[in-house]
Formats: structure tokens, C-alpha cells, sequence
């Protein structure tokens, strides 16, 4: 704080200080917060409540019936008095029924079902998978856009790459859908080379295979391997890699010992970001199977949300798979050694 | 097209293989921008009915559509007087504190970044219940603005650490005030930067589905409007919609090319 009002005065630096407050508090750490709090209790709805009232309701009937028979005025008077007192206890079930206490605990993660977590592992395992297929296919891509000789290409190629990570993420699902759906591109294909009719419905059903939204996610997030790569291969010293073939390196080994460890950083983030929007992606799912099917876990919280209604639940599977990503991103700067700076250029 | 040291065997294969890639990424598009023009009303390129521009006609009567694209610019707008300040006054605290102190800050900045974009809106509409906001387009601001923000306050960064500060001290030490300092040199240097962090918090925030999704609650906006039209069948306006993205990416990107050759040449 000293050196901020230094820089820029008292009243500056409080103002700037104030709306980056703000932004930590306001938009990142305490939503945040809400949320794990979210996560960490659950309204215990028991069914003996309900049980309870339905008897004291009885009892009151029956009471009511002796009163009405009874003509002794003392006795009346007692049933009187239990009548209010059952009347009393019915009011504080009925409010606990309606309103049942907050119970802190562990329950929602513990309480998830065997095939949402089955589907929650296998969210995570494509996922990674998707983020090695695209490390693969990406690299060769990487080295050429980022060692092309002469800057127009550079600039043309750059170009074909920046156009369709510009169009929107949903677009691009929408594309593939088109291609695999029943009366899409390949099915079309399909039927004007003769093997199947599709006015007789005979169709291959690409889209209820979960490879469809594994094929469309590693389109949707290909691209944002490729750039991160590109960046630090761009600063890579060419004559590096003519002097290893020069002292008689092979092909392979250039890779190995000079290219692939100047792009670490590269790699990292680019791993990071792949994993993080496979992972937490919802759009290619939701898009891919018509909001229908519920193959990716991100499918999942979006239910708890809007059609269960149980935010405890949904809550606690967003804080598990925010759990996932953050151990991920960990152990890519560990593996690679890169620290946080290098991966938010 | 690629460095000399390689032999002419492996230029090829590599040539092959970029071509490739570029086909990968352009050819669906290119299937979804033909089928706006097919008078069939599936969207189809195998079906061809004839060319048509009937499905342009439709969107520009499409309400629920326009009213998407409206709320997708207020809601960007909306993010723009958010996050650029905040991003800015991150930026402008984090060059001037210590490495140590400065990482912890940082690491807590830059998180948005990389956390899924789902986790982003689920807190954000959480958070905004616990005062009677219920999800819509105000929340879809503050959730989005979480993270561009953090785009923000990057761009910012890397325009700070080329700043000459003597220029700045020259003034306060000839008499100028903070504030004058800070309107008169440090805002001027830092305005291409203003400029060029509002374009990318507008396109982050128009293109944006996976926060938006959580937090939009019974609005809509554009892009999450279309994805649940795709819900119920596919329909050509959509495609109508991808060509025009399209198309204005395309101008977007060779007005770019142009203009950056410019003073080169």
C-alpha cells in the first residue's frame, strides 16, 4: 500500500486499491466460498415427520369426538388442554417439515451415486484423453506455424488457424452435429453411395455413440493447444536446431533434446487449458446429445441446478470437479516446472 | 514452408499434414455456412432443394433471437464497465508491489482463468441469491466478469512492463500531482491498451456459453438461445447465424492481415 500511494497519491491509490478489493472479493472469493459453503450442508427431510403429523392429526379427530360426547365440564376442560398442546406440536413439525434444519457435513460427496461417479471418472478420463490426442495432433502444427520461414506465411497461417478459434465454441458443435446426425453429411453420403435409405429411417446413429461428443469436443478445443505451443516454439533460436543436426543428430533426437524441451511451457498451458474446458465443458455435451443424454459431468450439475433443484448436491459436484482441475494444473507446473506466470501469457 | 533444415521428404509430409489440419478446421464450418442457402428446411448439403435466402429472412423476424443478440450486448457492455477497471487497477497494483507479495495476489487474479467456466457461474449465482438476485442478465455479468477481468488485467500487465516510469517521476518531481500524473501520462499510455481489452472482453463475453449457461437463470442471451433451439431439431436460421459469424470473422481477420502489413511494407 505504501508504494502504491507513492505512485499514485493517497486518493488514487485507495481507489484502485478499492475496485481491485472489489473484484477478489466481490467476483472471485466470496462467491467462491458460497459456494464450498453450498456444498457443506443439506436440509434433512426426514419421513417420520410427516408420519408424526398424520398421527397427532388422528389424535386430535378422536379427541375431538370424546369432547363432543362429553358434558362434564372439567373434563372438557382437559381435553381442551390436550387439544392445544397436540395443536402446538403439530405447528413446530409442520415447520420443521417445511423448513428442516441446515446439517453441516460431508454427506453430499460421500452421497453421490455409483453412476454419477462413474460417469464423473469417466468425464475425467476423456478428458485427458482428449487433451493427449490433442497434444499429438498439435505439435507438428505447432513446430511448422512457428518455425515457418518467411513472415507471410507466417501471417497466412496464422490466419487459418485464429478464423475458426474465433467462431463461436457452440458453432462449431452445431457444425459437427449436422455431420452426424441421423439425416446428416455422412449418413447422406452413406445413402447416395447406396448402403443405407434414410427415408426408411435407416440411419447410422452417430450421435447416441458417446465418441460423438469426444470427437466434437476435441474439435471445439484443438486450437487451444496450438497456441500456447506456437508462443514459446516462436522463440526458439533455429540455428539451436542446426547445430544438433550439424553435429549429427537425428530427426528424433532434435525433438527430443532440443525442441520439445524448449516448448515445456507451451506444453503445459496448453495441456492445462485443454484438460480445464474438456473437463468443465458443457456446451459440446448439452449440444451433441440434444440435452438428452448424460455423458459428461458438467451435464450433471447443470441438472442438480435447474431440474432437481438440489444446489447442496450440484454445489457439491462443482467444488469435486474445481478439486480435479486445480490438482491437475498442480501437477502439470510440477511435472513441467512452470510457474503461474509463464502459463497466463 | 517450413525451416530449411528439414529434407524435402519431410517438408512434404508435413505440408501434407498442415493442409490437413486447415481442411479439418474449415470443412465442417463450410458445411454449416452452404446448408443456410438450402431451401430444405432440415439443414442439409446432401439434400439440395435449390438455393434460397428465405432462412436470412426468417432471422431478421426471429424475435426471440434479436432479443438474444440484445441481451448479449448489454450483458458485454456490461462486462466492459466491470472488468476493464478492475483489470486495470489489478495491473496497476501488481507492477508496483514486490515479487513475494506480488505472486500470492497474482495467483489469486489470474485463477479465474483456469477454473472450467461452469464453476464460474454456479458461484456467481450462489453468491447472488444470497441477495435476492436471482440468476439473469445481471448475474451473467458478474460471473463473466470474473474472468475477463483477469484477460484484462493481463493485457494491461504486459503493456505496464514496457512503461517508462522516469517519465512519470520527471512530472511529480517538476510539481504535477497524482492525479494529473496519472490522467495526463500514465491513461494516454495505457489507452490502446483500454481499446484493445474492451474488443476482447466483448467477444468473450458475446461467445461465452458455458458460465453464461449457469448464470443467465430464465434469460437469454444469443448464444444460449441457440443452444436450446438445437434441443428440439436443427433449423437453418442457425445456420443463417453461423455464416454471418463467419463471415464477419473473416473480414475481422484479413482487415488484420491488411492492416498489419501496412507499415511493414
Amino acid at each position: 500500500m505504501g508504494s502504491l500511494s507513492r505512485a499514485y497519491g493517497r486518493p488514487l491509490a485507495s481507489l484502485i486499491a478499492g475496485i481491485a478489493v472489489a473484484w477478489i472479493l466481490v467476483l472471485i472469493l466470496v462467491p467462491l466460498g458460497a459456494m464450498v459453503e453450498q456444498s457443506l450442508w443439506w436440509r434433512e427431510a426426514k419421513g417420520d415427520i410427516s408420519l408424526t403429523i398424520d398421527r397427532l392429526y388422528n389424535d386430535i379427530s378422536l379427541i375431538e369426538l370424546d369432547r363432543s360426547s362429553e358434558t362434564d365440564p372439567a373434563k372438557q376442560a382437559a381435553f381442551d388442554q390436550s387439544l392445544t398442546e397436540k395443536q402446538a406440536e403439530i405447528a413446530t413439525l409442520e415447520a420443521q417439515e417445511k423448513d428442516p434444519p441446515k446439517t453441516y457435513g460431508l454427506a453430499n460427496f460421500t452421497r453421490m451415486s455409483g453412476l454419477h461417479f462413474y460417469i464423473f471418472v469417466r468425464t475425467i478420463f476423456y478428458a485427458l484423453l482428449v487433451t493427449a490426442l490433442a497434444l499429438v495432433v498439435c505439435y507438428p502444427v505447432a513446430y511448422v506455424v512457428a518455425l515457418a520461414s518467411g513472415p507471410r506465411k507466417a501471417i497466412i497461417l496464422m490466419v487459418a488457424l485464429i478464423v475458426p478459434y474465433a467462431i463461436n465454441e457452440l458453432l462449431r458443435v452445431y457444425a459437427w452435429l449436422m455431420i452426424l446426425d441421423y439425416r446428416g453429411v455422412i449418413n447422406g453420403v452413406l445413402q447416395w453411395m447406396g448402403f443405407i435409405n434414410l427415408d426408411a429411417r435407416e440411419w447410422i446413429p452417430f450421435l447416441e455413440n458417446p465418441s460423438a461428443v469426444f470427437l466434437a469436443m476435441i474439435y471445439t478445443y484443438v486450437l487451444f493447444m496450438v497456441f500456447p505451443m506456437v508462443n514459446t516454439l516462436e522463440t526458439l533460436d533455429r540455428n539451436q536446431i542446426e547445430a544438433a543436426r550439424d553435429l549429427g543428430a537425428s530427426t528424433f533426437r532434435i525433438h527430443r533434446r532440443v525442441i520439445i524441451p524448449h516448448a515445456k511451457p507451451g506444453i503445459a498451458v496448453g495441456c492445462i487449458m485443454t484438460f480445464m474446458l474438456s473437463a468443465g465443458s458443457y456446451s459440446v455435451p448439452a449440444i451433441m446429445t440434444r440435452g438428452q443424454g448424460g455423458d459428461w459431468f458438467s451435464q450433471l450439475v447443470y441438472r442438480q441446478f435447474y431440474e432437481s433443484n438440489n444446489w447442496n448436491m450440484g454445489s457439491a459436484y462443482a467444488v469435486s470437479l474445481l478439486v480435479v482441475c486445480t490438482a491437475f494444473i498442480l501437477l502439470m507446473m510440477r511435472l513441467f516446472g512452470v510457474g503461474l506466470r509463464d502459463i497466463a501469457k | 514452408m517450413s525451416t530449411a533444415t528439414e529434407s524435402a521428404g519431410a517438408r512434404l509430409v508435413l505440408n501434407i499434414y498442415i493442409g490437413l489440419f486447415v481442411l479439418y478446421l474449415f470443412l465442417p464450418l463450410a458445411v454449416m455456412s452452404a446448408a443456410a442457402f438450402n431451401s430444405f428446411d432440415y439443414p442439409s448439403v446432401t439434400q439440395w432443394h435449390g438455393f434460397t435466402l428465405k432462412w436470412f429472412v426468417a432471422l431478421a423476424h426471429d424475435q426471440r433471437l434479436l432479443q438474444g443478440l440484445v441481451n448479449s450486448v448489454l450483458v458485454a457492455l456490461g462486462v466492459i464497465a466491470v472488468s476493464i477497471p478492475a483489470g486495470l487497477s489489478g495491473a496497476l497494483i501488481l507492477t508496483r508491489l514486490g515479487q513475494r507479495s506480488g505472486t500470492m495476489l497474482y495467483s489469486v487474479l489470474v485463477s479465474p482463468v483456469l477454473t472450467p467456466g461452469i464453476i464460474l457461474g454456479i458461484s456467481s449465482l450462489i453468491f447472488w441469491r444470497e441477495f435476492g438476485v436471482p440468476g439473469g442478465l445481471f448475474v451473467a455479468v458478474m460471473a463473466q466478469s470474473s474472468f475477463i477481468a483477469s484477460y484484462a488485467m493481463l493485457l494491461f500487465l504486459a503493456r505496464l512492463q514496457r512503461q517508462d516510469r522516469t517519465l512519470e517521476e520527471a512530472a511529480l518531481d517538476l510539481g504535477a500531482s497524482h492525479t494529473l500524473v496519472f490522467r495526463r501520462i500514465t491513461l494516454p499510455f495505457l489507452a490502446p491498451t483500454c481499446f484493445t481489452a474492451a474488443v476482447v472482453a466483448f467477444l468473450q463475453s458475446f461467445e461465452n456459453y458455458n458460465t453464461t449457461v449457469f448464470a443467465i437463470g430464465g434469460e437469454w442471451t444469443l448464444v444460449t438461445e441457440i443452444a436450446s433451439r438445437l434441443r428440439f431439431g436443427l433449423s437453418p436460421v442457425i445456420n443463417v447465424v453461423g455464416v454471418i459469424f463467419v463471415a464477419l470473422t473473416l473480414v475481422a481477420a484479413i482487415a488484420y492481415v491488411v492492416l498489419k502489413k501496412k507499415p511493414k511494407a
